[in-house]
C-alpha cells in the first residue's frame, strides 16, 4: 500500500455487459505522487477498468472515486481532475493542432487568457511545437500519440489514465514520453497501462498484474520479483558428456533441478538450465564443479524478470467460470 | 455554458473544414434558385409559397447529410471517447452539437434571401406571408435536425444513420400516414402566412422531445 493519500480508489468494481462480466471485484487504489503501472495481456480488462476510471462509462457494481468524487454519479465535476489518453488517441482530423488543444483546454474549464501558455506547456512537453499549425489529419502515427498525451495533460490534472502512452512511438519519442510521465508523477497520480514491461520496471513505484478481469497481484516491481523467486536459473554453456555433467551438477549444493539440451549449431556444446536457490553464490560453486574438469563457455545467472513474473501470473490464474 | 459554447465553436470548425458543409448549402441554394425561376415564371406571380413548398422537400432530403455525421462520426474516429471524460454533461454535447448544425441551417436560409431582391423589385409579394414562411422553414429544419441527430446517436454508421432520419422524415411529409403529426401539414400553414402557436409549438415539441432522447440515451449508453 502507499503512505500517500489514495486519489484513484477502487472498491470491489464489477463491470458486467448483458450477462458478460468483464471485470470481477477489482479493488485498488492510486496514491498522489505515484505511477503504477497495469499489466495484462490483450483483453484482461485494462482499457474497461480505464474507462471506468476516467467517467467514460459506469461500474455495474462497486464504486470508482477519483479525487474524492464518486465516478457514478460526479464524474462531470471528477472530469476535471483527470486526464486521460485512451488506446486509440481522441483526435479530430479535420482540426489544426492548436484549435483542437484551445478546444480541449476551454472544454476542460482553462481561463480565456491562460490557455495560450497551457498551450505552450503542453505541446513543449510533448514536443510538438513543429506541427502546432499542422492538421491532425496530416500527422504521424508518433505526432497523434504526444498530441493526445498533450490533451491529456491540459489543465494541470490531478490524476492521468495513459492506456499504452508510448504504442507506435519511435524510440528516442518513447524516452521523452517516458520523461514527461514520470516528471509528472512526482507530484500527481498516474495510471498506466502498457504492454512494454521494461517500461514498468523503469517508470512505476507499483505494478498491478490483471487477468480475466480479476487482480492476481499489486506490489512494487522488486516485492513482486522477491515473490517469485523460484524462477531464479543459472543457465551454464559446456562441452562434456552429458550424463557425467548431470551427475556433477546435481551434486552441487543449492541445484534443485536441470535441463541439458544440445546447442544450436554446435551438437558437442551443451546448454543447461539450472533450477537454482535464492542463495549468493551458487554460481560459483557451479561454475567450480564444471571449469575443473570440462570447458565451461558461458555461465549466467538470470535474476526474475518481471516478464516471467507477468508469465507466471498469467499463466496461474484459473480460468474464471462465470466469465467463459 | 462555456462547455456547450465550446463544443459548438468546435463543430462549427468542423463544418467548415469539411467539404459536406459546402457541398450541402451549394445544393440546397442551386436548387432553391432553380425552384424559386421556375415557379416565378410559371406562375408570373410574385409569391414564394410554391418555392418554400419546393424548399420543404429539399431540406427533409439534405438535413440527413448534415445531421449523419453529428454523433456516428464521433464513434468512429473514437473521439466520443473524449468527449465522455471531458467535464461535459450529455446535455451539454447534444446542445453544442445542435446548435452547431441549426447554424447551419441558419446560414442556409440566408442564402436563399437573395431570391426576394428580383421578387421585391419586379413585384409587390406579403412581406408577412414571406416572412412567416421563412419561419415555418426554419422551425421545421430545426425539427428535422433533433430528429436526425438523435438518430446518429444511435449508430457509428454514417450512412445507416442518414437512411434512417431520410426515410423517417420523408415518412413524417405523408400527411395520409402520420395525420396530425405530419410536418407537411404544418408547415402549410406557415406558407399560407399563419403562424400558428399550435404550429410552433408543434415543431418545438418535437425538436425537444428528439434531443431529450438523445441526451438520455447518451447517459444511459455510459
Amino acid at each position: 500500500m502507499s503512505s500517500s493519500p489514495a486519489v484513484i480508489v477502487l472498491e470491489s468494481v464489477s463491470k458486467r455487459y448483458g450477462s458478460k462480466a468483464i471485470i470481477h471485484d477489482l479493488s485498488f487504489t492510486v496514491g498522489k505522487g505515484e505511477i503504477v503501472g497495469f499489466l495484462g495481456p490483450n483483453g484482461a480488462g485494462k482499457t474497461t477498468t480505464m474507462r471506468m476510471i476516467a467517467g467514460v462509462t459506469v461500474a455495474t457494481f462497486g464504486r470508482v472515486t477519483v479525487a474524492g468524487y464518486d465516478m457514478a454519479t460526479q464524474n462531470a465535476d471528477a472530469a476535471r481532475q483527470i486526464g486521460y489518453l485512451p488506446e486509440h488517441p481522441p483526435l479530430y482530423d479535420t482540426l489544426d493542432v492548436s484549435a483542437y488543444l484551445r478546444f480541449v483546454a476551454k472544454v476542460k474549464g482553462v481561463r480565456r487568457a491562460a490557455i495560450p501558455v497551457e498551450l505552450e506547456r503542453v505541446t513543449a512537453a510533448c514536443r510538438l511545437e513543429a506541427v502546432v499549425r499542422h492538421e491532425v489529419y496530416k500527422l504521424s502515427r508518433g505526432y497523434r500519440q504526444r498530441l493526445g498525451l498533450a490533451q491529456a495533460l491540459l489543465g494541470k490534472p490531478e490524476v492521468l489514465l495513459l492506456d499504452e502512452p508510448t504504442a507506435g512511438l519511435d524510440p528516442g519519442q518513447i524516452q521523452e514520453t517516458r520523461e514527461v510521465i514520470r516528471s509528472f508523477g512526482a507530484d500527481h497520480a498516474v495510471l498506466l497501462s502498457t504492454h512494454i514491461l521494461s517500461e514498468v520496471t523503469l517508470i512505476c513505484r507499483r505494478v498491478a498484474i490483471i487477468n480475466h478481469g480479476r487482480l492476481l497481484a499489486i506490489d512494487s516491481p522488486s516485492g513482486l520479483e522477491r515473490a517469485v523467486e523460484q524462477t531464479n536459473r543459472v543457465t551454464l554453456q559446456v562441452t562434456a558428456p552429458a550424463q557425467a555433467l548431470r551427475e556433477a551438477l546435481l551434486s552441487v549444493e543449492g541445484v534443485s533441478s536441470l535441463e541439458i539440451h544440445a546447442s544450436p549449431g554446435d551438437h558437442a556444446v551443451l546448454t543447461v538450465d539450472c533450477q537454482v536457490d535464492a542463495r549468493d553464490g551458487v554460481e560459483a560453486l557451479i561454475a567450480r564443479a564444471v571449469a575443473s574438469r570440462w570447458d565451461l563457455h558461458r555461465l549466467e545467472r538470470q535474476q526474475p524478470t518481471l516478464e516471467n513474473i507477468f508469465l507466471k501470473y498469467v499463466k496461474e490464474a484459473p480460468l474464471p467460470g462465470e466469465a467463459a | 455554458m462555456s462547455g456547450t459554447l465550446a463544443v459548438y465553436q468546435k463543430e462549427l470548425s468542423t463544418y467548415f473544414r469539411s467539404p459536406i458543409a459546402y457541398y450541402v448549402v451549394a445544393v440546397f441554394l442551386l436548387g432553391t434558385g432553380y425552384f424559386f425561376l421556375y415557379n416565378i415564371f410559371l406562375t408570373g406571380e410574385a409569391t414564394m409559397a410554391e418555392t418554400f413548398q419546393n424548399m420543404g422537400v429539399l431540406l427533409l432530403t439534405l438535413i440527413p447529410v448534415v445531421s449523419m455525421r453529428l454523433f456516428s462520426a464521433e464513434y468512429s474516429a473514437r473521439t466520443m471517447e473524449l468527449l465522455l471524460a471531458l467535464p461535459l454533461k450529455p446535455w451539454q454535447i447534444v446542445l453544442g452539437k445542435y446548435f452547431g448544425a441549426v447554424t447551419m441551417l441558419l446560414l442556409m436560409t440566408v442564402g436563399t434571401l437573395i431570391d426576394l431582391v428580383p421578387l421585391y423589385l419586379f413585384g409587390t409579394p406579403e412581406t408577412t406571408t414571406v416572412l412567416s414562411g421563412y419561419v415555418g422553414f426554419v422551425l421545421l429544419g430545426m425539427a428535422c435536425l433533433a430528429v436526425g441527430q438523435f438518430f446518429s446517436s444511435l449508430t457509428q454508421n454514417q450512412i445507416v444513420a442518414a437512411l434512417i432520419t431520410a426515410s423517417v422524415l420523408l415518412g413524417y411529409v405523408l400527411r395520409s400516414l402520420f395525420g396530425y403529426l405530419s410536418f407537411a401539414l404544418h408547415f402549410a400553414d406557415f406558407i399560407r402566412g399563419l403562424v400558428r402557436t399550435e404550429a410552433v409549438t408543434f415543431y418545438l415539441v418535437v425538436g425537444a422531445i428528439a434531443l431529450t432522447l438523445n441526451a438520455s440515451y447518451l447517459q444511459w449508453r455510459r
